[in-house]
């Protein structure tokens, strides 16, 4: 690269300057240093990310009881209780027994109300009479859906059952109005339709090239066993007697018990081919069908609307509002306590009994109680038919329900009856980048949950102990564990290490004998923890169990019977960390400037006066940063403690430092290693809270170090 | 040991001088630094110690306090007679000494607190019982920086310039009233204009204080001085006091060939 002398920076004789290779090696090296500064980073991110990941993110939630279901049951029994309540599963029954007194009132499916229209005279609803418009439109409160269910298997292994669907399929719309219900639109028959094409495998890839089948009855033979509503009742027997004039030659029997019990018979007992319902099946019921092996699927088949009904005597009623029906059913007595206008005459109930899913319908359309509104009695008494005997007296024994609040009861409610089980998590990027998709998966295998975003930490979480439950654990055993841990070892490591490091510094001597001790520090900080978890094992818990649990000033943990405390585990992590607060402590002391030392000699301070006054606050700054380094790790420990023997479940907070204990660490290790997704998840909301607690002990420690830096200028 | 509280007693008169070395040799382990001084200070004089680079000055101005012993190897052989006692004489606290016998030192060094704290630590730790604030403000005038300081006395001894600081050391020595201030080149590290503004507080403080200072600069101890005492290094590297005398005396007609040559500059 030799340049000539008239250059202005030219090359003297013996120098190679070689500057682009020079140039290029310092590039190179920045480059790596920077690449060293960007992999540092990716990682710290990716940790984030990875515990963010499990922290958050959607949860399919399934109640195993339906809260809607509890207050239904109650309302219901309280309906049937009231005086001068007749119920009779027969719809005939109740529609005589209104129709004879004109103070009498009862409600029942559309089309008995038609049977009878001569007797009694429906009454409108918040304004609106049923009729068919009103109906479809959805304007009229008490109308509801009618349904019928079976199974493919079943259609396939019986095909007068398929058969029999697909007449009533075909037919119903033009049978239905004479029946006394509501046709169904074109949309929801078709739906309907393609569920039967579905189930019997006739439907093809294009469905809107297939068209219907109408199947014959000719030739088919064989006994079909249809049960449920009493609503859905007369359709299906008009169905069957058609189905029959058809050409059938077996026999459709149909029978009129109620929704419940059908799917009772359907779905428990497996002698029902077809559930007949007039309302949609529920999650238990189809478990319950599952465990015989049956997968129902659902035909809609028309629109039923409750009539509310008095006598045609009846002279003071011509509509009613849906506060006044639930009065009318329930607390009133007289009519006139509904409205004075009316007569002071005892109000005659007639309503379908328990079993019917009319009375389900008309509790659910009128009374629109919130579980979490009822009042705390009837709270009590759902507790009661739901949980053990034996739970209820713990709970009783726990706090008397006489002096339980009513947001507590409803709580013991949701926990113990309702009880909300996490069925599938997603974890959060996917919940947040592949939205749709998640929740199009949730929708598909959990079709009767809710979906929700959740954070995994919430105040609950910090709030409560250990579980076996991952939705009801949480981390506050282990918080108190931790923090109780790292008092102790702060207390014990830092005056310790603080105090040998300013002898190591400012006494000793250099002879052989300190810097024998110096080596001997030096490398002690290197040891593997669960070497300190061992020597915390044979010193702190065995030899001194004595000192450790407490016995020697006399505090009798009658759950701690050995040196297994808090206390053992806060000197044990001392250990760990007095290497590295003497250490740190050491370089910060080596730091001070000696002409600070000789300013207090000089001014006939005592050795221990200048160390005090100058010394250590102007090394304190260094001497905290080594400690938040150290007690950081010893937060962070986990194999020593389990060798000390921290407890891996524990559900009592730790009160005195001879408490046995678990901590945050062992509690995230301990859950990580747990089968249930869950657990992972509420594991990385554990991390969070660890990191949180971490940022907060060094930002404390910060703080106190920068009182100290600013001491020293101002 | 004696505690504190006699730091009030007067020590035993010791005829006309302020302290006085006798047969001095201070070693660093196996090292003689010092060796064989007498050497007298007179009272409310600045005295100088000159002489060329690692010929033991400072280490000879430190043995009149004591402050050798902060390092760990230090020991003295002789006397050094402060009032008539010996302070190397093992019932005399070294901490006793350095209240009465203050240092000033060659880079300033205040404390990083407030220039106020600067002052009153010293006194406040030897159980100064009366006004600090008195004390406090009597220091700093005496050191000349009370009306360049008054109105910032709660700032950091850091703020201020470096000849400021230095003169807060001096106003921290004399806040615990010694009888006796040594001076290892008060001046090196600071600029022209600074270095006479100490200077001439030297000479003010002379007035009721014994000065003994340790200087590179010739002009400086030709300055300030009152007496000079001229050092030099033997093969050994072991310095020992060549002349004593007058300072006039000393830089104009020395009696040794060896100052003469150091004062003109011929070496050193």
């Amino acid at each position: 690269m030799a340049q000539s002398r008239d250059s202005v920076f030219y090359t003297e004789e013996g120098f190679e300057h070689n500057l682009p290779r020079r140039h290029r090696a310092a590039k190179g090296w920045q480059i790596a240093l920077l690449a060293s500064m960007v992999v540092a980073i990716l990682a710290l991110i990716a940790l984030l990310l990875n515990i963010i990941d499990g922290a958050f993110g959607y949860v399919a939630v399934q109640n195993t009881v339906n809260p809607g279901d509890l207050v239904l049951g109650i309302q219901e029994e309280e309906m049937l209780a009231v005086a001068n309540t007749q119920s009779s599963e027969d719809d005939d029954a109740l529609a005589r027994g209104v129709a004879g007194d004109p103070h009498a009132i009862g409600f029942f499916g559309y089309a008995y109300y038609q049977e009878h229209a001569d007797d009694l005279r429906t009454l409108a609803v918040d304004g609106v009479i049923p009729s068919a418009g009103t109906v479809d439109s959805g304007e009229y409160g008490l109308s509801r859906p009618l349904f019928l269910y079976s199974t493919a298997q079943l259609m396939r292994e019986k095909p007068e059952v398929a058969s029999f669907l697909n007449y009533y399929l075909d037919k119903v719309n033009g049978e239905i109005d004479d029946v006394g219900y509501f046709p169904l639109g074109d949309l929801v028959l078709n739906a309907s339709m393609l569920t039967w094409m579905n189930a019997t495998g006739t439907d093809t890839e294009d469905a809107e090239t297939v068209s219907w089948p109408v199947l014959s009855p000719q030739g088919l033979d064989g006994e079909v066993i249809a049960a449920g509503s009493s609503t859905v009742y007369p359709l299906s027997v008009r169905m069957a007697q058609r189905f029959e004039e058809a050409g059938y030659a077996g026999e459709i029997t149909n029978e009129s018990i109620g929704s419940t019990a059908g799917f009772r018979r359907f779905c428990v007992d497996g002698t029902a081919d077809i559930a007949n319902a007039s309302r949609p099946i529920t999650r238990q019921e189809i478990q319950l069908c599952d465990r015989i092996g049956r997968d129902p699927v659902e035909f809609r088949v028309g629109t039923d609307a409750l009539a509310v009904v008095v006598s045609q005597e009846n002279t003071f009623l011509s509509e009613v509002t849906t506060e006044q029906l639930q009065a009318i059913f329930t607390t009133a007595e007289t009519w006139s306590d509904v409205d004075p206008n009316w007569p002071d005459e005892p109000i005659q109930r007639f309503i379908p009994g328990a079993d019917s899913g009319t009375l389900d319908f008309f509790v659910e359309a009128v009374f629109t109680q919130d579980l979490a509104e009822l009042p705390k009695e009837t709270l009590v008494s759902i507790l009661q038919g739901h949980v053990s005997e034996g739970l209820f007296r713990r709970f009783e024994s726990e706090v008397p329900f006489a002096e339980r609040s009513q947001e507590d009861v409803y709580q013991l409610v949701v926990e113990r009856v309702v009880e909300p089980k996490i069925e599938d998590t997603w974890p959060f990027f996917a919940s947040v980048l592949r939205r749709s998709e998640v929740l199009a998966e949730a929708a598909e295998k959990y079709p009767e949950a809710e979906i929700r975003f959740v954070s995994w930490i919430d105040p609950g979480f910090i709030r409560s102990p250990q579980s076996t439950d991952p939705e009801k654990a949480g981390v506050r055993t282990a918080i108190l564990g931790s923090l109780w841990t790292i008092l102790i070892t702060v207390l014990f490591a830092f005056p310790l290490g603080v105090g040998a490091a300013i002898y190591l510094e400012e006494y000793a001597v250099d002879n052989r004998l300190n810097r024998l001790i110096q080596t001997n520090i030096n490398n002690l900080a290197g040891v593997p923890s669960i070497i300190y978890g061992m020597l915390g094992l044979a010193v702190f818990v065995r030899a001194l169990e004595s000192l450790t649990s407490g016995k020697l000033f006399g505090v009798v943990d009658p759950t701690t019977a050995n040196g297994r405390t808090i206390l053992s585990a806060g000197l044990t992590l001392g250990l760990l960390i007095l290497p590295l607060i003497i250490i740190n402590a050491q370089e910060a002391l080596k730091a001070v400037p000696n002409s600070l030392r000789q300013a207090g000699m000089g001014l006939g301070a005592t050795k221990w006066q200048t160390i005090w006054h100058h010394v250590l606050p102007n090394a304190m700054p260094g001497v905290l940063t080594g400690t938040i380094l150290a007690v950081s790790r010893a937060i962070g420990e986990t194999a020593p403690l389990v060798v000390v023997g921290a407890s891996t479940f524990i559900t009592v907070d730790p009160t005195n430092p001879f408490s046995k204990f678990t901590t945050l660490p062992i509690q995230i290790y301990q859950w990580t290693s747990r089968p249930q997704d869950e657990f992972r998840n509420i594991a990385a909301a554990a991390i969070l809270v660890l990191l949180f607690l971490l940022l907060t002990l060094n930002a404390s420690a910060v703080l106190l170090r920068n009182r100290f830096s600013k001491r020293r200028y101002s | 040991m004696t505690d504190n509280g006699s730091a009030n007693k007067p020590l035993p008169a010791n005829g006309r001088y302020a302290i006085e070395a006798r047969d001095l040799s201070v070693y660093y382990g196996d090292f003689r630094a010092v060796k064989d001084v007498n050497l007298h200070i007179e009272p409310r004089k600045i005295t100088a110690i000159i002489g060329p680079s690692g010929c033991g000055k400072s280490t000879m101005l430190r043995a009149f306090n004591r402050m050798n012993e902060l390092v760990p190897t230090a020991w003295a052989e002789g006397e050094v007679l402060f009032r008539g006692q010996n302070i190397y004489s093992p019932n005399v606290d070294a901490v006793q000494v350095r209240r009465h016998v203050g240092m000033v030192f060659q880079k300033p060094n205040p404390f990083p607190k407030s220039i106020y704290e600067n002052v009153a630590w010293g006194a406040r730790i030897n159980g100064y019982k009366d006004s600090m604030d008195e004390l406090v403000e009597r220091s700093l005038r005496q050191a000349a920086l009370w009306d360049e300081v008054k109105d910032k006395l709660d700032q950091s001894g850091y703020s201020l310039s470096g000849g400021q600081q230095q003169r807060l050391c001096i106003a921290r020595t004399i806040a615990v009233r010694p009888q006796i201030i040594l001076m290892d080149e008060p001046a090196s590290a600071l600029d022209p204009i600074a270095t006479l503004k100490i200077e001439d507080l030297m000479r003010d403080l002379a007035e009721n204080y014994t000065i003994i200072v340790v200087t590179h600069n010739m002009q400086q101890a030709a300055r300030v001085s009152d007496q000079t005492a001229f050092f030099m290094m033997d093969e050994d590297r072991a310095g020992y006091l060549v002349e004593y005398g007058p300072t006039n005396e000393i830089f104009t007609n020395p009696h040794d060939q060896r100052t003469e040559d150091y004062i003109t500059g011929r070496f050193g």
